[in-house]
């Protein structure tokens, strides 16, 4: 892979403006609200600015990794900061970017431990930024573990159902999902025979078959976890519900894709002949994941489960098209996991707001809410569906390029999936109709529609979706440019 | 620019951008978006028709592409295809929707959605524009799923009502029902043709390179998708529900645009559909089936909505009818496509009709409006006779000459039944249009017994209105469109019908009477020359005869002087029960839907998710916990035991590093 060093470290810039912004927050005190939400904001904003600078100004003529920094760190283990932009982690790049600047504005109402809560979504985020741009696996390793713990803290402090269940449920899957990852890295770093972290150094050893196979399977289990890859998926939904809106946000829009993003970045990039071997069993339980998270979802009553299932199934479509190995495939699975980023932050957002208000996410308690907030019902609506799958929506493009894929590499899971999206719409349609049309419940009549500034991080989500749903080569063209060599490498 | 290529993106996209105006600067406002919308409604119709004249008689289609995505195996053109079959349509559609929007300046003035309903109109137009004129199947999918998008919001427009969120869902999802079969045709062709190009599909080189199992397979595949919007069997359940929508939603969406988009594709792809034999054998059983179902259906309705819907099923699939038997016999799509266009006007114009009828006097049922005076209101009385008479065939309506082409080329089979059947679908068709035509013109004395038994009784008969098994809570469903403040209770008898809802009938009517004469110059243009049609005396006469009859037929119920206002049908109470149960296929999807969807996968899917799934989870997590305080007995805080097991400890260590060496 060419490497193209930057002018300007854009992504030092990204990665540490989360970190200036925790700083400054630490030295605040918590009575100044309308500060903190500032410094928050602006912080969050230049990572959001510059996630656009990188897509907008990455040439793909040129491609290959661009914006490379690259400085030692601990020679004697061989690690190096090495970070980069390339096709497809562009895309993720500029999610994160979305996801934390909107989440930032979807929390600007929350009254309880404001600083701390702050703080601890800054380095959440910070973590999300550094895996996807991270090319020396153990600092890939070490941004990933610093984005799930604070999730630990976040979901316990300020979440709500069950949220001690949750938060050391959702601890415990995912310090498992570690325990296999360490090894199969370490065996990786070991058996290399060049002690380096470097993954693009790494890629161009000829691991033996058999160290690819075992370590392919412990890092897709690993970094499954994360991706809520069926079955090891029951933590994500129990976790979403109790999580704070923002952190559902970031959590089911970005945290998901960082299992997703290290399938592809680290195990199928690293251990090709792994993932040949594994591939079958990888398409079948992205297909079962997809089929059954929409007939489970079918069955929910609570608003933020029937999101946390209907992420299920759209993360079966991401794993479905990784597991294809074809272009049009990975292509697809990339632009799923930013469309499904998207989708599911505005579905979250949406959500928090009306459950801000009523306090209730019950389906049938609801009922009738287009009449009180309809700006508010029509965000929920919109991504709704966007779930359903209607063009003119990101995830439209995202999920045609992968069942086509899908179709071709495994015709009868393919097949399934497709099937599937009539339950799917049945699903988000049900939900649509009984929790927003019919008759308005008489207790939340008094409630105000969403004001104009609340409105905007929704209407910013709303904004990404319609663009890349109607112009999806902008997004297309620029995944290509890693998915074509990355598969011409394995 | 190319001036063609401007007024093609300038009909998808002016319509679009309204939509998006509207939904968030102002749906507050109803003038405002009704201005807005208009604008973008007028443009595209004087674009479609100034095409339509500029390009009469083109011999070469013109073909617009550019890439919207390019992947590596899909690439997706984006590009607009115009011959003189998307012409024809592009008009159509252009005209109707304009209409639809000036009629329902009257007719939903004063509804607090006005706004939004503006822009669904838009939205839907821009749809149903962009499907027509697309140049790929892929594209046109992509339109097609926004047809069924906006037709969701429409259909489901009164929201708060049950009965229409539940229609609005119910149409969506029994679409996507059969564009999932539409989409694994094309996920077909993609792989094993490479190309959704029409015009490379229709090509005569495309089938020879194709194995006659895929030509067949992808065919009835699409046709799942044709048959999902078009209403066939057994996925037509959807459209007499549509009918909850308001008026001109039902007059726009089941006249010329969203049902009639399903036979639109079959003609669009018409020569690669009829390169297989088999298919056009499966679609024409369909279709005759559907015919025969859904007229009859119609002959038990007392929801004049759901007379004109049922009537709207059996013409499309008499549409399908025709254009299949030209698939088998190798004639052309003219037949079919001509009715298409002749019953966009006359049905357009009876569902608007209906829609005077419905606003001024707040019910759907016939009876009731002939009781309230309904011959009074002379200009929707008048032009929905004149439509009733091209639904039947009546000379010199638009539906004679577009009906006896359908019969003619069911004729050519060597098959004689499907004409006998399609001659027995005219019958009923005649019969049940005449059964309200004469209910509404000659209503009887006030104290004839029939009244009791129309004014109250439909609730109970559960007439038409989706079967009770549902549960939808039809309640409210008679009264729904006065329910929602049109504002007319205003409206006397001393006044009838605005001009801005007249307007459009007059208009239509006209349509229904000139289209008609038209057929030579369309035939010419559509099909580059015009064949004489050897017209069969014996098929003529037949055609009109069974259409006189069942008028007649319908006199002997319901017109003459000493009717006793009970159907024929009456005599047989059985086979009455199955029709106005719709032949209980509503019960068969709903009792499928509970004891498969619900019942089984659901039930199940979720019980094995929390029971087994997570239950393994919780039950290590918890045995974890077990382990660890029974292990913690070991803990006893005795100096002694400590020791003890220090000292084993070492021992065994010791012992095994001398043993080991």
């Amino acid at each position: 892979m060419t490497e193209h060093l930057a002018s300007f470290p854009y992504l030092s810039c990204m990665l540490l403006s989360p970190v200036a912004g925790l700083f400054i927050l630490l030295f605040l005190k918590e009575e100044q609200r309308t500060l903190i939400r500032g410094v928050s904001l602006v912080s969050a904003g230049m990572a959001f600015a510059l996630s656009i600078y990188t897509f907008v100004a990455y040439d793909k003529q040129l491609g290959g990794l661009q914006f490379v920094e690259k400085y030692e760190w601990v020679k004697g283990f061989g690690i190096t900061y090495f970070v980069g932009v390339e096709g497809m982690n562009a895309p993720l790049l500029l999610l994160t970017g979305i996801v934390i600047f909107t989440g930032v504005l979807t929390m600007w109402e929350l009254q309880d431990r404001v600083k701390e809560y702050f703080i601890f979504q800054l380095a959440l985020v910070t973590g999300v930024f550094g895996v996807f741009m991270s090319y020396d696996l153990f600092f890939f390793f070490l941004f990933y573990e610093i984005a799930v713990v604070p999730m630990y803290i976040l979901i316990l402090i300020w979440g709500s159902t069950r949220k001690e269940y949750a938060a050391m449920k959702l601890t415990l899957y995912l310090m498992a999902g570690s325990g296999l990852i360490i090894p199969g890295m370490l065996l990786l770093y070991s058996s290399s025979g060049i002690a380096t972290f470097n993954m693009v150094a790494l890629h161009a050893v000829q691991f033996s078959p058999w160290i690819q196979k075992v370590v392919f399977v412990l890092l897709l289990l690993g970094f499954g976890v994360l991706a809520a890859v069926w079955p090891f998926h029951t933590w994500s939904p129990v976790g979403h519900v109790a999580a704070p809106t923002a952190v559902s946000m970031l959590h089911a829009g970005v945290l998901m894709k960082l299992g997703s993003f290290a399938i592809l970045r680290v195990a199928m990039y690293l251990c090709p002949q792994g993932f040949q071997y594994w591939a079958e069993f990888m398409g079948l339980l992205a297909a079962v994941g997809i089929v059954y998270g929409v007939f489970v979802g079918l069955a929910q009553t609570d608003l933020k489960y029937v999101i946390g299932y209907s992420s299920v199934s759209h993360m079966g479509i991401v794993g479905l098209g990784l597991a294809t190995g074809t272009v049009d495939g990975l292509n697809g699975a990339v632009f799923q996991m930013f469309a499904h980023g998207v989708m599911t932050a505005l579905f979250f957002s949406a959500v928090g707001f009306i459950y801000d208000r009523t306090h209730t996410r019950e389906i049938h308690e609801l009922g009738g809410f287009s009449k009180i907030m309809p700006v508010a019902s029509a965000f929920f609506i919109t991504a709704a569906l966007c779930g359903a799958g209607v063009p003119g929506m990101a995830s439209f493009w995202a999920e045609l390029l992968v069942l086509i894929a899908a179709v071709q590499v495994f015709p009868v899971r393919g097949l399934a999936a497709i099937a599937a999206l009539v339950v799917g719409a049945l699903f988000a349609l049900r939900v649509v109709q009984n929790t927003f049309f019919n008759k308005p419940n008489p207790k939340f009549v008094h409630f105000e529609d969403v004001s104009p500034f609340l409105g905007l991080p929704r209407m910013i989500l709303i904004g990404f979706l319609i663009f890349f749903g109607i112009f999806p080569q902008t997004m297309v063209s620029l995944i290509k440019t890693s998915i074509v060599p990355f598969i011409k490498g394995m | 620019m190319d001036p063609i290529l401007l007024g093609c993106l300038l009909c998808v996209i002016l319509p679009l951008v309204a939509f998006g105006l509207i939904m968030i600067f102002t749906w507050r406002r109803p003038n405002l978006s009704l201005a807005i919308s208009l604008v973008a409604s007028t443009i595209p119709l004087i674009i479609a028709w100034t095409m339509l004249f500029k390009l009469w008689g083109i011999k070469e289609p013109l073909i617009f592409t550019f890439n919207w995505l390019v992947s590596d195996l899909v690439k997706v053109p984006f590009g607009f295809l115009i011959d003189p079959v998307s012409l024809i349509m592009l008009v159509i559609v252009a005209t109707i929707s304009w209409l639809i929007q000036i009629y329902s300046i009257g007719y939903m003035g004063g509804d607090p959605g006005f706004g939004r309903y503006y822009a669904d109109l838009s939205l839907f137009a821009m749809s149903m524009l962009g499907l027509v004129i697309s140049s790929g199947l892929l594209q046109l999918y992509v339109f097609w799923e926004l047809v069924g998008l906006s037709s969701y919001l429409l259909i489901g427009f009164w929201y708060e009502k049950f009965s229409a969120s539940e229609a609005g869902k119910k149409a969506f999802v029994v679409t996507r029902f059969g564009d999932v079969g539409f989409f694994m045709g094309l996920v077909f062709l993609t792989i094993f043709f490479g190309s959704l190009d029409i015009a490379g599909l229709n090509a005569a080189a495309a089938s020879d390179k194709m194995p006659p199992w895929l030509i067949t397979t992808s065919a009835l595949l699409i046709f799942c998708g044709i048959a999902g919007k078009s209403a066939q069997f057994p996925i037509h359940v959807w459209l007499p529900d549509a009918m909850e929508g308001p008026t001109p939603v039902s007059a726009l969406l089941h006249s010329a645009t969203m049902v009639a988009a399903g036979v639109y594709l079959l003609t669009r792809i018409f020569p690669f559909m009829a390169a297989s034999a088999t298919a056009m054998l499966i679609i024409l059983a369909i279709a005759t089936l559907t015919m025969i179902l859904s007229s009859t259906i119609g002959m038990v309705a007392t929801d004049i909505k759901q007379v004109w819907a049922y009537s709207t099923v059996s013409q499309l699939a008499f549409m399908a009818m025709g254009l299949s038997a030209a698939g088998l016999a190798h004639g052309t799509l003219f037949a079919g496509y001509f009715h298409l266009t002749t019953h966009a006007a006359f049905k357009a114009l009876l569902f608007l009709c209906a829609g005077a009828f419905i606003h001024h006097f707040g019910t759907n049922n016939f009876f009731v409006m002939s009781k309230e005076g309904g011959r009074k209101l002379t200009i929707p009385m008048v032009t929905v006779t004149i439509a009733a008479l091209a639904l039947c065939g009546i000379f010199p309506m638009a539906g004679f000459f577009s009906k006896e082409l359908i019969l003619g080329t069911l004729a050519h089979l060597d098959n004689k039944i499907w004409v006998l059947l399609g001659l027995f679908g005219a019958f009923l068709t005649s019969y049940y249009t005449f059964r309200v035509i004469f209910v509404m013109l000659f209503p009887r004395a006030d104290d004839h017994p029939a009244w009791e038994q129309y004014w109250e009784e439909p609730e109970p008969h559960g007439h038409g209105h989706g079967d009770d098994a549902h549960g939808h809570g039809h309640g409210d469903a008679h009264a729904h469109d006065d329910a929602h403040g049109h504002g007319h209770g205003g409206h006397g008898d001393s006044h009838g019908v605005p001009w801005v809802m007249s307007f459009p009938l007059l208009v239509l009517a006209g349509f229904t009477l000139v289209l008609g004469f038209l057929q030579t110059p369309l035939e010419t243009f559509l099909l580059g020359k015009s064949e004489p049609h050897e017209m069969s005396f014996v098929l003529l006469a037949s055609a009109v005869g069974v259409a006189l009859a069942g008028i007649g037929m319908a006199w002997l119920d319901w017109g003459r002087k000493t009717a006793s206002w009970q159907g024929f049908i009456k005599q047989i109470p059985a086979l009455e029960t199955f029709f106005i149960q719709k032949w209980y296929i509503d019960h068969f999807w709903r009792w499928f839907l509970d004891t498969f969807i619900y019942g089984v996968f659901s039930k199940w899917f979720t019980y094995n998710d929390r029971r087994v799934v997570d239950g393994g989870v919780d039950a290590v997590a918890f045995s974890c916990i077990g382990g660890g305080r029974w292990l913690s007995f070991i803990q006893t805080a005795f100096l002694q035991f400590n020791l003890l097991f220090m000292v084993v400890v070492l021992a065994a260590v010791g012992i095994y590093l001398l043993m080991g060496r």
